[in-house]
């Protein structure tokens, strides 16, 4: 049986229903039964035109990854597509409108560029949604119709989702849109039955619960919710505001609040004043943002108060590249700020752990009273998989704080030195237990202090504290059946996805490869990286970065040299470039 | 300067030869060929061995695509060309596309050609020019047991062939206009009539004169003095030029594009070559008709010639064009049966 | 009679005997003797107690500067915060537990340089939080340099030849910000003070007192008490601080009256 693992794109103009498209082929697929994970581009200007690019793989197994080739393109706007053909696979299938409003010079046409490999397959979109509906505007669904017969996908799924999405709008809508459908559906089977391949079939998942096209971001908001979040502060920044503005929907709805603040600052100073209050607040920016906030968030570690902080990365330096994904915050969310300020940080590598992550984020702030920093990007806030929506537990959303004994009253010593580094917290409203925090450093009853040997016990008893966190981080994960490896590539965040895929193809060839994801970034389970680590003979870090980030944070655990796959082209790494990476650093040659 | 852009209509051997030679002789232009096949070249001789399952697809498409990247021809599969206009040097693909060019040569061969009786019926029989056609055959082959083929030309001789190895039941109906544009003698359809019955092939007298469609997709056939019930019927009335799209282009049309002895159209750097082409002969100071492969491709390779400013004839020998009906033809292929 | 910083050492003294300090007495204030921040505390002390708040339900949320400090010596809740960032520290406390009496504190430089920004921000959601900007137009942590308050031709170390930058008012920023409380104190009075800060308390909004007050130790020449006695005068008996304009005008050309400036109805 033949595995399914298609990338589709639809390219567009904004205005021609790409996005939307794209949205009911995910939503169709993934009711057939299939895997889906799909990123979608953006027109950067706001309004106006732009490109509207959507990418969706999908596959009969689990997929956490894009690839960098396209089997499937649709052409709403030629012009526009003209970019995505450096993409095509040898053999891709291309749609496009066989009549367009006006001839198109052939330094300007699609087919031209097209190779003979390829299906290069003109269907008159605009004519026939126009005959079938009265309007060309249902040409992307004209679209898909085409493209479902072709490939052998059941058309009802797509009616279902087309049904769902434009029934709202009213019967007539639901009916233009159904029969311009319908229409290319028609006009495959009859023009272009020599092409239509076998039906695809979805992988056996019987009577499982249903599965959801959740984004990364939707899901760090719903998991801040789920979580008992009572308070975002934020501030507009891409690709973060969605988290923002789902929350302004939701959270009032349970009592809670989403204040937009003047900026970043006050954001996380909100934040942290909040959780000194007792309550659970959050706030979500990028790399620009995230710089603003690191003075507080070192005063965050200083008076031990916890904080919870999304920073959804995306190109830098500055302002970088507000719409493209990078991992280049790593260093700047571990160390930086002033001084020795030891926090969490901890990083998802795909949407179900963007969700569980988030949750988890502000026990664990309560617990070591911490800021705690949640890594995401770009490619991971904006691309949907559809999975089984995640729900917390009891468990994971409990109370994490440590109270004091009431018997402490009146003699209360707010950074008591203790065993664990974890001193009880009052918190204010509390009789008896009266304490000021700050960001001075200060002696076990809060009160200022710059002795020499306060400020070392100090500063040990903070650090000692977030290392016991390793306790209740999630560890390193190895793929690879354990032992000893020729190659060991480590991932995080969502280049994960791609090292995983790529060091399953390894194995497939017969390499010796193994593979480990580290979603605990500080405290880092040294010792568990290390140990993997030794059992490699070569070990390759790809990351979004520049000069290797997580490279430099676990170089020194290993005692060879690491190779290091840096990429800044803000788009994620596919699978088969590390591959080729692995084959060349085995000397096995190219694919 | 704008690059040179050197077209080439169709895919086919006259095409392919006109195209390697065009890269030889200017290694600098642009070259595109143009096909209305979604598939490579394949040799159409070649498919009655396909349906017989003797040969895969993949098997039949020759050259591969390297043969083009090697001479940077850009080869575009699957459009069809829609128009066009000589005077201003652009040809109009079917989906709007505007292609400029300084050269052209047109090499779109033929397509099987069904007899204006028998055109009302022409949705009820098959033909064989394409691959896409062949896999058809195979595909309702496998539910028929009888077959009709009527005309005779020398594709479908080479059909028979594999028919009988797939063990069908064949009734044959010879028809004098077949083998287009020659008219076969009598004494030579005696001759090929008897070599089929010999191999088992039941040869009908008398013409075709209508199909009837009869219930579970079963046809029949009513020949003057017969009727028989059969699962498929083919149609084998040869190869007419392919140049419909050509109506209003302004070139010279009978039946196929007619153009002087270098192969020219009458228009600056339009030439013709192939099946497509009816050419002058200044002996006969009449037009003949190429059928044949090694005529289609070296036809190709002179107009490519003459396109690159050489002065080559098209010439054959008089005496191997043969005349009937008013047209001449010479053929390159004959077939052993 | 008794000299200024005799008059304020024994108000130091009185303080110190309060038992004020009873939870932190290891702290020794780092005010200097004859600080203004004295007054202010003791008129914050006394508006709490007068209107019988409960100290741990009283959270003090500081900047960085001298006024920083004033968590320290307070004896309710604190957080001491870093440089400009008390307002938004202190909304996150008073959204989090409204039940809360949260006070923001800090000095000029603090509030109106780094952390100007947020006052309008601050003013404009109308928390209901109290703002004491301690107002002595100088950084006296770091020695003394000019302030957004200091007037022009200031002289220190950082502006030998004296300022040139035009002072920030911030009675006329607050109005201008549309906040619903504004009070214009003087640190050499203390009752007024807190009675004052008792009306902001009870206001349900955004209350922001700005409070002369001297640097003794490096301000020789602006605002000393001296001259801070001779400027400041309590407003008219029949000020009126319910009308928006009226306040706008007085504060145009008036920097000296002292008291209740507006108060949204």
């Amino acid at each position: 049986m033949g595995r399914v693992d298609l990338t589709i794109e639809i390219c567009g103009m904004s205005g021609d229903g790409t996005i939307a498209a794209g949205g009911l082929l995910n939503l169709a697929v993934s009711k057939a039964g299939f895997s889906v994970l799909a990123f979608d581009s953006y027109p950067a200007e706001i309004r106006g035109f732009g490109r509207c690019v959507t990418r969706s793989r999908f596959s009969d197994q689990e997929l956490k990854a894009l690839t960098d080739s396209t089997d499937v393109l649709i052409s709403l706007d030629d012009e526009q597509s003209l970019s995505r053909v450096p993409f095509l696979s040898a053999g891709a299938v291309v749609l496009f409108d066989s009549n367009p409003p006006t001839p198109v010079e052939e330094a300007k046409s699609l087919a031209a560029r097209l190779s003979p490999g390829m299906a290069v397959l003109g269907v008159p979109f605009r004519d026939l949604a126009t005959r079938a509906s009265g309007s060309p505007r249902g040409r992307n669904l004209t679209a898909l119709g085409a493209l479902a017969v072709i490939l052998g996908l059941p058309e009802e799924h797509f009616e279902e989702v087309i049904t769902a999405k434009f029934r709202p709008k009213g019967e007539k809508v639901l009916e233009a849109n159904l029969k311009s459908f319908r229409a290319g559906c028609d006009h495959a089977r009859r023009e272009l039955a020599g092409r239509i391949r076998e039906p695809l079939r979805p992988p056996a998942r019987g009577e499982g619960p249903e599965r959801v096209m959740l984004s990364g971001n939707l899901a760090i908001a719903q998991g801040a919710l789920d979580a008992g979040l009572r308070s975002y502060y934020g501030y507009p920044i891409t690709p973060a505001t969605p988290i923002m503005e789902y929350l302004a929907k939701k959270l009032p709805e349970k009592g809670g609040r989403v204040v937009q603040m003047e900026d970043e600052i006050s954001s996380i100073g909100a934040v942290l004043g909040s959780f000194f209050a007792g309550s659970r607040a959050m706030t979500a920016t990028s790399g620009p943002g995230f710089a603003l906030m690191t003075e507080l968030i070192t005063h965050g570690v200083m008076s031990e108060t916890p904080a919870v902080i999304i920073d959804a990365q995306r190109g830098g330096p500055a302002t970088g590249l507000p719409t493209k994904t990078e991992q280049s915050d790593l260093t700047a969310a571990v160390f930086g700020g002033p001084g020795d300020s030891p926090r969490i940080v901890i990083a998802p590598t795909d949407v179900t752990e963007c969700y569980r992550y988030t949750v988890k984020s502000f026990q664990l702030a309560e617990k070591y009273q911490t800021p705690v920093i949640v890594l995401s990007d770009f490619y991971l806030d904006n691309r949907v998989e559809n999975v089984v929506m995640p729900r917390a537990t009891e468990e994971e959303t409990a109370d994490g704080n440590l109270y004091p004994d009431p018997a402490e009253a009146g003699r209360y010593r707010r950074f008591r030195l203790t065993e664990t580094g974890i001193s009880p917290r009052a918190i204010p409203g509390t009789e008896g237990f009266l304490f000021a925090a700050t960001g001075l450093e200060h002696n076990e009853r809060g009160i200022p202090n710059y002795d020499p040997d306060n400020h070392q016990k100090m500063s040990s008893k903070r650090l000692a504290k977030i290392q016991s966190a390793l306790a209740d981080l999630e560890e390193p994960v190895e793929t690879g059946g354990g032992g000893e490896y020729d190659l060991g590539a480590v991932g995080w965040g969502s280049t994960w996805g791609s090292v995983q895929e790529a060091v399953d193809r390894a194995r497939e060839e017969g390499l010796k490869v193994g593979a480990l994801k580290v979603t605990s970034l500080y405290p880092l389970h040294a010792d568990l990286v290390r140990s993997f680590m030794d059992r490699c003979a070569e070990v390759l870090i790809p990351e979004l970065n520049l000069e290797g980030q997580l490279a430099t944070l676990i170089g020194h655990l290993f005692c060879g040299d690491l190779h290091r796959l840096n990429r800044v082209t803000g788009v994620p790494i596919a699978p088969a470039v590390i591959l080729d990476k692995i084959r060349e650093i085995l000397g096995k040659g190219q694919r | 300067m704008a690059e040179k852009h050197l077209v080439v209509i169709g895919n086919g051997p006259a095409g392919r030869e006109a195209a390697a030679f065009l890269r030889e002789a200017d290694p600098d232009s642009r070259i595109t060929i143009i096909s209305r096949e979604h598939r490579g070249h394949y040799q159409p001789r070649l498919l009655p061995r396909l349906i017989a399952g003797q040969m895969e697809a993949e098997e039949l498409v020759r050259p591969g695509f390297d043969f083009y990247e090697e001479r940077g021809i850009r080869l575009r599969l699957g459009q069809e060309v829609a128009g066009l206009d000589p005077e201003r040097k652009v040809v109009v693909l079917g989906h709007r596309e505007i292609i400029p060019f300084s050269g052209l040569i047109i090499a779109v061969g033929g397509r099987p050609r069904i007899p204006e009786p028998l055109l009302v019926f022409k949705d009820l029989m098959l033909t064989l020019k394409t691959m896409g056609q062949a896999l058809v055959w195979q595909e309702r082959l496998a539910e028929v047991e009888e077959v009709l083929i009527v005309g005779g030309d020398l594709t479908s001789l080479a059909l028979v062939k594999a028919l009988l190895a797939l063990g069908k039941r064949i009734f044959f109906v010879f028809c004098q206009e077949a083998f287009w544009p020659l008219r076969c003698t009598p004494e030579l359809l005696e001759g090929a009539a008897a070599r089929l019955r010999a191999r088992g092939v039941e040869v009908l007298e008398g013409r075709l004169r209508s199909l009837i469609q009869k219930p579970e997709g079963r046809l029949e056939a009513v020949l003057d003095r017969t009727r028989i019930q059969v699962g498929l019927v083919g149609a084998f009335f040869g190869l007419v030029p392919d140049v419909g799209f050509l109506a209003r282009s302004g070139l010279q049309i009978e039946r196929g594009i007619l153009v002087d002895q270098h192969l020219n159209t009458g228009f600056e750097g339009v030439y013709a070559a192939g099946d497509c082409a009816q050419v002058f002969h200044p002996d006969l100071r009449d037009y003949w008709v190429s059928i044949g492969v090694d005529n289609a491709s070296r036809l190709g390779r002179i107009a490519a010639a003459n396109l690159m400013g050489g002065a080559e004839r098209a010439l054959v020998k008089p005496e191997s064009i043969f005349s009937d009906q008013g047209v001449k033809a010479n053929t390159s292929w004959w077939m052993e049966f | 009679m008794k000299t200024p910083g005799k008059v304020l050492a024994d108000k130091v003294k009185r303080i110190k005997d309060s038992k004020l300090f009873s939870v932190r007495s290891e702290a020794l204030p780092t005010w200097c003797p004859g600080c203004g921040y004295f007054g202010i505390h003791y008129g914050i002390n006394n508006a709490i107690q007068g209107l019988g708040l409960d100290h741990h339900r009283v959270v003090v949320v500081s900047g960085i500067g001298c006024a920083g400090r004033y968590p320290f010596f307070s004896n309710t809740y604190g957080l001491h915060t870093v440089h400009g960032r008390a307002l938004p520290v202190a909304t996150g406390v008073k959204l989090a537990n409204p039940e809360l009496t949260v006070f923001a504190v800090g000095g000029d430089g603090d509030g109106l340089g780094i952390g100007g920004g947020h006052i309008p921000h601050t003013a404009r959601r109308d928390i209901n939080i109290n703002y004491v900007l301690f107002d002595n137009s100088i950084y006296g942590l770091t020695k003394g340099q000019p302030s957004p308050s200091s007037p022009v031709g200031f002289k220190t170390k950082a502006s030998p030849a004296g300022t040139t930058d035009q002072p920030l008012n911030a009675t006329l920023m607050a109005l201008a910000y549309r906040a619903g409380f504004v009070a214009r104190l003087f640190a050499g009075d203390p009752e007024g003070i807190a009675a004052a800060l008792k009306e902001g308390i009870r206001h349900q909004g955004f209350s922001f007192f700005h409070v002369y007050t001297s640097c003794v130790t490096f301000d020789k020449q602006f605002k000393t008490w001296e001259n801070l006695k001779k400027r400041v005068r309590p407003l008219p008996g029949d000020y009126d601080p319910g009308d928006y304009k009226k306040a706008m005008d007085l504060v145009l050309s008036d920097d000296d009256s002292m008291g209740i400036i507006y108060r949204r109805s």
